[in-house]
């Protein structure tokens, strides 16, 4: 047996051949964060809505603290089943019950984030539809049309194809630095100031709701672990990537958030940002470079907010599908549509989702941008900083039970200076988020949302334990995903 | 059923007629659900006649070799030569591997047998390969369709593909009704291996949706 084993098995080098390499998965998983969409969606909607200058600083500490994150969460990645998945680690570490408050809460948060970008999509378009033809239509057309277009290719799991998005992702990339450079060549009078890179600058009141917004920026770095069984390298590929792949949006996101107080000096930025919203990073880019330098980023920033509703779409799609699998959700949900592969019940029900929030906001007349996109961006946010927490406990559980000879940074130390770092954001963020909704700091609505969160875990929690009485077979299998029917053996 | 009896037309023939238009040859499934499927319908015509199985016991749903006496067909014939050089291989893993290839092979070793007319070309675009009579692909079919009907399980090979069926997801879209208890009632009344062998590839189909690629 040990010589069969030793010889080079040809199977597994065939099936090694399509596998991804660490270039590839960095693709995947920044081309979810969409960097256009957040420097000029969300960058200036912070700014925006906190009145915080420390929005660059912002960056670099979410980065240090994802990377400290990430630390756990990649050596738990080798060792679990259906490693895609929060609620897979929670399940695995914590136990079935927390497993399934989880993915509530996932559902909630990768929901919230999907749904948010109904609402940047009309602004994206706008001015390049005025340009063009000299008219736009209400930005909930647009975002129908978006909504259709996200609905349809969800069902038929196109997923952007990796060639053509890693083309937008590098021209995206090439246009946000082109913007920063132009930035820096046309400072304010007042000359280069590096405010925004100073802590002193982030710590000030609407902390928490810059964070928020901060975090919904790297939302989709996550999505990395997805790809440990189709990797190259298992233990190496994965790690890399994740690690590459935090550093890269966070010195990105950082420089150009900061590029973009340059030429109006970091006491211009709220107002100049609140004015123009996001067109703010075009506008600078047009009276420095030109129009057609600034129609070019405009085009990429549309393509850029529909390949990340596609993928969020998608990722939420899946979501659903392995708790469907798992039979957590009603087992409709794990089914296939067996054409064209796609899970088409979750895709389903987050297309009609997207119809309630569009409609509903069409309806009330609510500002998009900053109270759908952003207000669902931060909600996400907060959902996805509870995720990460959870997920780092879990780590720590799971590696004090299941020694397994992996180091104590890797397993104890990291994952609880994650947790604790995450925790004090989720404190500051719940503190400022009257801020963050824009509404006078006793509304009740303050509490309402966040408190969704701990709803869904209750729910979670009391449908655990009725699985667990009614049909213990499905709750043995919980956090397992598509293996779930296999009993979780692999 | 006899050691070394491979008939023809074989678990694979029969689930590539289920899934496909017995009229025009359209597939009614995603290649890649389709190709795992017949990567499990090959594995269990080598289980059906006892020419693998599974070692349960490793927990794994490791495949390995039980006999080595030809085939008789080469295609069988060189997927148990594969299985036979490297046994340390849980069957999700040759589920995948075979499915790189098995939907071409299996579709000239058809064409080969005259099941399937050669692929024509019309107006540059390449029709899929139609069965030679439309009887015999609508007749696998037909009979999973009346065991369904009569809730009565049917011989164990078609029990087999029944399961294999379900496991891509086609069967929920092709037969008359769909019926999760007479489903896994039927697939309970099998071999454990071959049971083992339908939940593995059901594995594979949904860790496939859920794949990005």
């Amino acid at each position: 047996m040990s010589l069969t084993e030793q010889r080079p098995s040809a199977v597994s080098a065939a099936l090694a051949k399509d596998r991804l390499g660490v270039p590839s998965v960095v693709f995947f998983v920044i081309s979810a964060a969409a960097p256009l969409m957040v420097v000029a969606g969300s960058v200036p909607t912070a700014y925006t809505v906190t009145g915080v200058i420390g929005v660059p600083f912002a960056f670099l500490m979410l980065g240090a603290i994802f990377a400290l994150f990430a630390v756990g969460y990649v050596t738990m990645a080798r060792h679990v089943v259906n490693a895609g998945a929060f609620y897979a680690y929670a399940a695995q570490g914590l136990g079935r019950t927390q497993g399934v408050a989880t993915a509530w809460v996932a559902l909630l948060a990768y929901n919230a984030l999907q749904l948010g970008l109904y609402g940047i999509i009309g602004s994206a378009a706008e001015p390049l539809l005025l340009d063009w033809f000299g008219a736009s239509p209400a930005w909930w057309v647009i975002a129908l049309v978006a909504w259709a277009l996200t609905g349809l290719l969800g069902l038929l799991r196109v997923d952007v194809n990796g060639k053509i998005l890693s083309v937008l992702l590098v021209s995206e990339i090439a246009v946000v630095l082109v913007f920063d450079i132009g930035d820096l060549f046309h400072a304010a009078p007042s000359g280069i100031s590096f405010e925004g890179f100073t802590p002193g600058s982030l710590f000030v009141p609407g902390v928490g709701a810059a964070l928020a917004t901060v975090v919904a920026g790297f939302a989709g770095i996550e999505s990395s672990v997805v790809f440990a069984e189709e990797s190259k390298d298992r233990n190496r590929t994965v790690p890399i990537a994740t690690y590459l792949g935090i550093a890269i949006i966070a010195v990105l996101y950082a420089i150009s958030a900061w590029a973009q107080t340059v030429p109006t000096g970091p006491d211009g930025i709220v107002k100049a940002a609140s004015e123009q919203g996001p067109m703010l990073i075009f506008n600078q880019a047009a009276a420095h470079m030109g129009s057609t330098v600034a129609t070019i980023g405009s085009v990429l920033f549309v393509t850029s907010s529909i390949a990340c509703m596609i993928a969020f779409h998608n990722t939420t799609a899946r979501y659903i599908f392995a708790l469907g699998r798992e039979n957590v959700l009603p087992s409709v949900f794990g089914r296939t549509s067996a054409r064209t592969a796609a899970p088409t019940a979750g895709s389903v029900l987050q297309t009609a989702l997207g119809l309630i929030v569009i409609t509903v906001y069409a309806i009330f007349g609510l500002d998009p941008v900053t109270k759908l996109f952003f207000t669902f961006g931060a909600f996400g946010g907060l959902g996805l900083l509870t995720l990460l927490t959870v997920t780092s406990i879990a780590v720590i559980v799971f590696f004090s039970r299941n020694p397994s000879g992996e180091t104590a940074w890797r397993t104890r130390i990291a994952p609880a200076l994650a947790a604790l770092a995450l925790c004090a954001i989720i404190a500051l963020t719940l503190i400022n988020f009257d801020t963050v909704l824009g509404v006078a700091s006793d509304s009740v609505i303050r509490w309402i949302l966040p408190g969704i969160f701990v709803v869904a875990m209750v729910f979670g929690v009391a449908w655990a334990r009725v699985l667990k009485v009614t049909r213990p077979e499905v709750y043995a299998n919980i956090g397992f995903g598509a293996q779930a029917v296999s009993g979780g053996s692999k | 059923m006899a050691k070394g009896d491979l008939s023809s037309p074989s678990l694979a023939d029969d689930l590539f007629f289920v899934m496909h238009d017995n009229v025009t040859g359209r597939t009614r499934l995603h290649p890649r659900l389709a190709s795992l499927g017949l990567a499990g319908a090959v594995l269990g015509d080598l289980m059906l006649a006892e020419r693998v199985t599974l070692d349960l016991a490793s927990g794994q749903d490791r495949l390995y070799a039980t006999a080595r006496d030809a085939t008789g067909d080469p295609l069988t014939q060189s997927v148990l030569d594969h299985v036979i050089v490297e046994p340390q291989h849980p069957v999700v893993t040759w589920l995948l591997f075979f499915a790189r290839t098995i939907y071409a092979d299996i579709t000239a070793r058809m064409i080969a047998a005259k099941l399937l007319n050669p692929p024509a070309r019309h107006l540059l675009k390449q029709q899929p390969p139609a069965p030679v009579n439309t009887n015999t692909a609508a007749w696998p079919l037909a009979r999973l369709n009346l065991a369904v009907q009569r809730r009565e399980p049917p011989v164990v090979r078609d029990c087999v593909l029944y399961g294999l069926f379900v496991a891509t997801g086609g069967a929920q879209r092709a037969l008359w009704e769909h019926d999760p208890a007479f489903v896994a009632a039927t697939i309970a009344m099998l071999p454990v291996p071959l049971q083992r062998l339908i939940v593995q590839t059901e594995v594979a189909v949904g860790e496939a949706v859920i794949s990005r690629r």
